[in-house]
């Protein structure tokens, strides 16, 4: 068995005949693509948790990326070179909290943050009376928001500058709104030194018309007349007093083009952020210059720069397995273990 | 002890009686004949029907044969009741016997009659039956202890109690187990309440002034360019003029301007490619642009342009 096993491995899948561009051919930016996988076994949240942030990093990512209980880091790298795959996230899970490194391939560097808190997308879903989710929702990468993030500290800066850098940027002279559809935040919160991760989907309503009648606009359906005197009833008739969606000034904007039926470039129109999850609660733990090795830029608990202090000794130990395994695996073409479809 | 010798003899009869019909006529008044003057009464029995009669006796018959010993069946009667009934009291023999006056009376048969052999197979049958009837009145009757074993008595022993307790405690240290499992598995897993509270409010306040920004810096951007073909090379030259006067303006108020992280960051970035070719692939530095993260630390000293959105962005959204 051991020889078929061996065989097997031989065998390099030809990796994505169709090759995507790898840069904005408006922009000429390089499009950052990104790769989610899981370190060592995932309990089922977690691994519900890593399809949730495939689809979130849609739609420059693997969404159906296989991997094998085998597979070293250095198989994903390989991987990742022809691909241009530039962002890794990866998911892991200790005794104590699970674990998730944000890193730049192939040279780094790797944030690891601690996961405090997480709700999946599912969760997020079932508590919405109404979820929402369009058809096309996922096939424009989101946009980033970044707050709280000024403090000034470098790991804080480094961390921002990756994070603009996983999502392609925007052009705002180009960029059509209609391909705004999705918002990432990441807040930080100065004095627990957490970040809220979360997730959202905007909508755009027309500001200063009942309800009534964009549900009519909207829905093309034919409205309900019965309890009415006149046809003008529908349309002046303000409907239930309780419309709580008093319009913030705030939130409203003007839009550039039409977009959709309902909301047209002359008219106002108001930014509703409905959450489409997950939602995480992450601990930036400790910062290296490499992709999971290298020295310790950043450290939560020592603060030093190169110093390892006792509590990121357990990542480091997990990294030098990985390597003594890859040495002896070394021969042997791993790459091919990895599937994208 | 008299009576039930008398039923010795009654139950050794049938055989004799099976013969023929005549026969049994005739044993019967042999017996009569033996009996006491209380037998005289004893008249009454013949004037059940002839095919009743038999049926009983045939019953009878079937009912005795399934027993070991015809001799014994008579008699043990009571015992075999007192066995059922397990340990019965003195109470329920007390019972028993008031159950008899009512069958006497419902079949019409005194005491006297029941014991001298007339219709001995019918008395066997009845008084049979009535014993099961008695001894599961009697199990209905009685009033078992709540109790989980319930009415079984080896249920009582210590043992059978002691096993149950045992798989109790598996049960519950295996229950454990599993529990403190699912526990670190679901560990960090929150789920979230169906209402908003502030601090969710708060965060989706902050998601939407950036979107807001955002739509109102490229409303701002595209606007400026309406009308105006990037193709035609008149146009494009406005074009051009027009964003490198707006990026100046960005870089005079960078200070006093706040924007989303994304938003700044990018309206920054544009009008330093809209200084090239409106094409990306003819520009100079086409696809140069990566952020060189590797000297991230050194970027706010090298990269001017870059870096200011960020900058003020990150310093305007602590406002």
């Amino acid at each position: 068995m051991a020889r078929f096993r061996n065989k097997k491995k031989v065998f390099v899948k030809p990796v994505s005949k169709k090759q995507q561009a790898t840069v904005d051919h408006v922009t000429g930016d390089k499009i950052p693509r990104s790769f989610v996988f899981s370190r060592y076994r995932l309990p089922g949240p977690l691994k519900q948790l890593q399809a949730d942030l495939r689809k979130l990093m849609l739609p420059y990512t693997a969404l159906k990326l296989k991997e094998n209980r085998r597979n070293k880091l250095k198989d994903f790298l390989n991987v990742a070179g022809p691909m241009g795959v530039t962002h890794f996230l990866m998911l892991s899970k200790t005794p104590t909290a699970p674990y998730l490194r944000v890193a730049r391939t192939p040279q780094g560097p790797t944030l690891t943050f601690k996961i405090q808190e997480y709700s999946l997308a599912t969760d997020v879903v079932r508590s919405q009376l109404r979820p929402r989710c369009p058809q096309d929702l996922f096939k424009n990468a989101p946009l980033i928001v970044l707050s709280g993030f000024g403090t000034g500290e470098q790991h804080l800066k480094l961390t921002t500058i990756l994070f603009q850098n996983i999502f392609p940027s925007i052009d705002v002279n180009t960029v059509k709104l209609s391909s705004c559809q999705r918002i990432v935040l990441l807040n930080y919160n100065k004095d627990t030194k957490l970040i809220d991760f979360r997730h959202y989907s905007i909508r755009l309503q027309p500001v200063g018309v009942s309800r009534r009648l964009r549900r009519f606009v909207q829905n093309h359906q034919v409205p309900d007349l019965r309890n009415l005197q006149d046809v003008s009833d529908f349309v002046t008739k303000a409907g239930y007093g309780s419309e709580s969606e008093a319009d913030d000034e705030a939130a409203t904007v003007t839009l550039a083009s039409d977009l959709g039926r309902v909301n047209r470039a002359s008219t106002k129109s108001a930014v509703k952020l409905q959450e489409i999850g997950p939602r995480m609660t992450l601990q930036l733990m400790k910062i290296e210059e490499g992709l999971c090795s290298g020295g310790v830029i950043f450290d939560e608990f020592g603060n030093g720069d190169g110093k390892k202090t006792k509590d990121n000794h357990e990542d480091m130990e997990n990294d030098e397995d990985e390597h003594d395994e890859e040495d002896e695996e070394n021969d042997e073409e791993d790459g091919d273990d990895i599937e994208e479809d | 002890m008299a009576e039930e010798t008398h039923m010795a003899e009654a139950a050794r009869e049938p055989r004799k009686r099976k013969i023929g019909k005549k026969k049994g006529s005739k044993a019967k008044k042999k017996a009569k004949m033996l009996q006491s003057a209380e037998s005289i009464r004893a008249m009454k029995p013949k004037k059940i029907d002839k095919k009743m009669q038999k049926l009983y006796r045939k019953r009878a018959r079937d009912y005795n044969s399934e027993d070991e010993s015809e001799q014994d069946n008579a008699t043990p009667l009571g015992n075999n009741e007192d066995e059922l009934i397990g340990g019965s009291s003195s109470g329920e023999e007390a019972e028993k016997g008031g159950d008899h006056s009512e069958r006497n009376v419902d079949n019409g048969f005194s005491d006297d009659e029941e014991h001298g052999e007339i219709l001995p197979g019918i008395m066997r049958f009845t008084e049979g039956s009535n014993a099961f009837r008695l001894a599961f009145r009697s199990i209905i009757k009685k009033t078992v202890p709540e109790d989980v074993l319930g009415p079984v008595l080896s249920g009582q022993k210590k043992l059978v109690a002691e096993k149950l307790a045992e798989e109790e405690n598996e049960r519950k240290v295996k229950g454990e187990a599993k529990k403190e499992k699912q526990l670190v598995i679901e560990k960090g897993h929150v789920k979230p309440a169906n209402y908003l509270d502030s601090h969710e409010k708060f965060l989706i306040g902050v998601a939407t002034k950036g979107v807001v920004k955002l739509f109102n810096a490229v409303n701002k951007a595209q606007n400026a360019q309406k009308g105006l073909n990037p193709s035609k090379f008149k146009d494009a030259k406005v074009i051009k003029k027009r964003r490198k006067e707006a990026f100046f303006s960005e870089l005079g108020k960078t200070s006093s301007r706040g924007a989303s992280a994304s938003a700044k960051a990018h309206t920054s970035k544009g009008p330093v490619d809209g200084e090239g070719p409106a094409w990306a692939p003819l520009q100079d530095n086409y696809m140069l642009t990566n952020s060189k993260l590797k000297d991230w630390d050194k970027m706010p000293d090298t990269v001017v342009g870059d870096d200011i959105g960020r900058v003020s962005e990150d310093s305007s959204d602590d406002d």
